[in-house]
């Protein structure tokens, strides 16, 4: 039996009201993330086009859900309940060893997307099948950057594996490459990057992890109730207006990026999202590494890393 | 008429020589960005369509209305010329359709004092993108609407002006009158549709179906980022606000119906709360609400699908309403 089959089988088993899985558009062959009623299930698709997070579609549902979740996927639904926003009894989880996904927009330079059927990782080539034919291309050259430095491609919770257990390994090989530059060219090299940005916040607003009804990047505050006088109103606190320009777009990921310490799960939604390409990765994965190497913490650990910095506070 | 050359980076040259500011296609890694650049080799025309949209030329994303003190101490306006070089079909409509927004009715005086001053250079396609959808919606993308246009076609550049501010732009140029088959060649080249998607508009349709729950549906994955709206050329949604108690500025910078702050009103009700009404607002504003001022507000550049982080995906949602 190939792989989608087994994904198939496992939804069906899974008595789950509700499936959150892939399905393959038919203009192009991105695949979205779709809630399906069990009876569907036949409509889903799996490949390395199946680049999306569906951790936080979840915290959108009510009642019994089966998922497909990929290393990554799986800790940002472990992140959500260790952080008290998704319920593990209400989730059946069939999880997928995963060989890494493909970066979409590396692979529109290599084939007309729009004649592609089809796509399967075979040994170390992405095999596109075409409407007319089939081409090969190393899956290094279209891989997503991001799966190259993945610490659990193996799901790290689940009903269901599919797939041979795979190791990861940390690496900041890059970040300390980064480190090494001064700080005159660091500065440099971020100001170019965030003068791009136009504040789109689609990476604020696609991360599992962002799910504050009140995020304090917004220009101002969702806490007006009819009860607020005109100076309240006023006067609420406003850190960033919508105001575009390298030195406000620093703030805002410098905020953004720092309530993830100990959080991100390195799913590579943020960068996946940006229309302006930024490399937003980096900044998260430095996180990670502050975290790892100066609080000594692990994602694995049961605790939430702030819980676990107010112990060791007192 | 013909030129011999690179006729875009030409017309650069000569537009910074005049005293122009200059929007081009220029090249960050890669892709390319509409951008004001300061030297012909900043821009680069191996593009079909930019990320963002030419509207940053005459609708900035950040602008400074009024300057403050104690009174009202400085109101920028624009007074250079402007140009946009390599403007494509969709772009170029679609500055026709911000026209209409901020200068019919109501006039803008900000927008105006730019958009007076504009010369459009648009490039017409060869080939379309995956998600282009520009011929259903009535747009020839190898004839756009602009002061001059042009289009390379085997080897040759046509250039041609039909505006007066076209015209006079032109005469700085050494042109040749095509010859008779050259001229039939052009002929053909405009009236040879491109491969691409169709969009299906039913208004009718759309107008039963406000309340129907397809639009749940439709937005369950949405992020309510600013994606799609930033990215349209013809979303024309503002913010104004002030920075700076005693002195400082007041700001106009783009908004996003997409965002759940942009209807929250002072009394804490938000009319459109939820992201599957903001969502459908958006449809509804492309191909419904902005009727009233005489056209669909799209012109099926296909950004909003492209890059929409979600997949969510304009032509399907608006040919698939019921
Ligand atoms: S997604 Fe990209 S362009 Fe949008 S706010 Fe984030 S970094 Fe900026
Ligand atoms: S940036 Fe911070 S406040 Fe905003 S949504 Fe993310 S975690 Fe919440
Ligand atoms: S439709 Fe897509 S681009 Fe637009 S707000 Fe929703 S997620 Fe963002
Ligand atoms: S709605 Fe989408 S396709 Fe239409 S003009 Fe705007 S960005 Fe382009
Ligand atoms: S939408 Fe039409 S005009 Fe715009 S780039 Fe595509 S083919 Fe050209």
């Amino acid at each position: 039996m190939n792989e989608i089959e087994k994904i198939k089988d496992a939804l069906k088993s899974s008595n789950a009201e509700k499936i959150v899985a892939f399905v393959r558009k038919e203009s192009e062959p991105r695949e979205v993330l779709k809630v399906l009623s069990p009876n569907e299930v036949d409509k889903i698709s799996f490949s390395p086009l199946s680049l999306n997070n569906p951790a936080k579609l979840l915290m959108q549902i009510n009642g019994k859900v089966a998922v497909v979740a990929k290393g990554c996927d799986s800790m940002a639904i472990r992140q959500l309940i260790k952080e008290g926003k998704l319920k593990r009894e209400n989730l059946f989880i069939v999880g997928i060893s995963c060989k890494g996904v493909v970066d979409y927009r590396k692979l529109a330079k290599f084939v007309n997307l729009s004649e592609v059927n089809d796509v399967e990782l075979n040994g170390n080539d992405l095999v596109l099948k075409l409407k007319n034919g089939e081409k090969r291309i190393p899956f290094l050259e279209v891989v997503d950057e991001n799966c190259l430095y993945c610490g659990h491609p193996t799901p790290v919770i689940y009903d269901v594996l599919i797939g041979e257990p795979r190791e990861g390994k940390r690496d900041f090989s890059d970040i300390e490459q980064f480190e090494r530059l001064s700080r005159e060219e660091r500065w440099n090299y971020w100001i170019s990057q965030f003068e791009r940005c136009i504040r789109c916040h689609a990476c604020r607003s696609v991360c599992p992890l962002c799910y504050c009804e009140e995020c304090m990047v917004d220009p101002s505050n969702l806490a007006v109730s009819p009860m607020s006088t005109p100076e309240e109103k006023a006067s609420y606190p406003r850190i960033l207006g919508k105001t575009v320009n390298a030195r406000d777009n620093t703030i805002y990921h410098l905020l953004r990026v720092l309530h993830h310490a100990g959080r991100c799960v390195g799913c590579g939604e943020c960068e996946r999202a940006c229309p302006m390409e930024l490399p937003l990765r980096m900044l998260e994965r430095k996180l990670e590494k502050v975290v790892v190497e100066i609080f000594g913490y692990d994602l694995n650990e049961d605790i939430p890393f702030f819980s676990k910095l107010d112990i060791v506070g007192d | 008429m013909i030129y011999e050359g690179e006729f875009l980076k030409d017309a650069i040259s000569k537009l910074l020589a005049d005293g122009y500011r200059v929007f081009a296609p220029s090249r960050v890694g890669d892709f390319h960005v509409f951008r004001e650049i300061s030297s012909a080799e900043e821009a680069d025309f191996n593009y079909i369509l930019p990320r963002n949209s030419a509207k940053v030329a005459v609708f900035p994303q950040n602008e400074i209305l009024i300057e403050y003190g104690d009174w009202i101490e400085r109101v920028p306006m624009e007074e250079k010329r402007i140009a946009i070089v390599g403007v494509r079909a969709c772009d170029a409509k679609a500055i026709k359709l911000l026209d209409k927004h901020f200068l019919e009715g109501f006039v803008d005086p900000y927008y105006k004092s730019r958009r007076e001053k504009l010369l459009t250079i648009a490039i017409a396609c060869n080939n379309a993108l995956i998600n282009c959808f520009c011929q259903s919606l009535g747009i020839n993308p190898r004839k756009p609407e602009a002061d001059v246009v042009v289009s390379e076609i085997d080897g040759r550049v046509f250039v041609s002006a039909d505006t007066e501010i076209g015209k006079s732009f032109l005469q700085g140029f050494n042109l040749r009158n095509e010859n008779e088959e050259e001229l039939e060649i052009k002929k053909r080249f405009e009236s040879e549709e491109l491969k691409m998607r169709e969009i299906r508009v039913d208004v009718e349709k759309l107008k039963k179906s406000f309340d129907s729950p397809y639009w749940k549906e439709v937005a369950i994955n949405c992020k309510s980022c600013g994606v799609c709206t930033y990215l349209c050329p013809t979303c024309f949604c503002f913010d104004i606000y002030d920075e700076g108690e005693k002195r400082g500025v007041r700001i106009r910078t783009w908004d996003s119906c997409q965002f759940p702050l942009h209807t929250l009103e002072s009394s804490s009700h938000n009319p459109r709360a939820e992201k599957w009404q903001r969502l459908r607002n958006r449809f509804y504003d492309k191909f419904y609400y902005t009727l009233r001022k005489g056209n669909y507000y799209c012109v099926g550049c296909g950004r909003c699908i492209d890059f929409c982080p979600a997949g969510i995906d304009i032509v399907n949602a608006i040919s698939e309403v019921r």
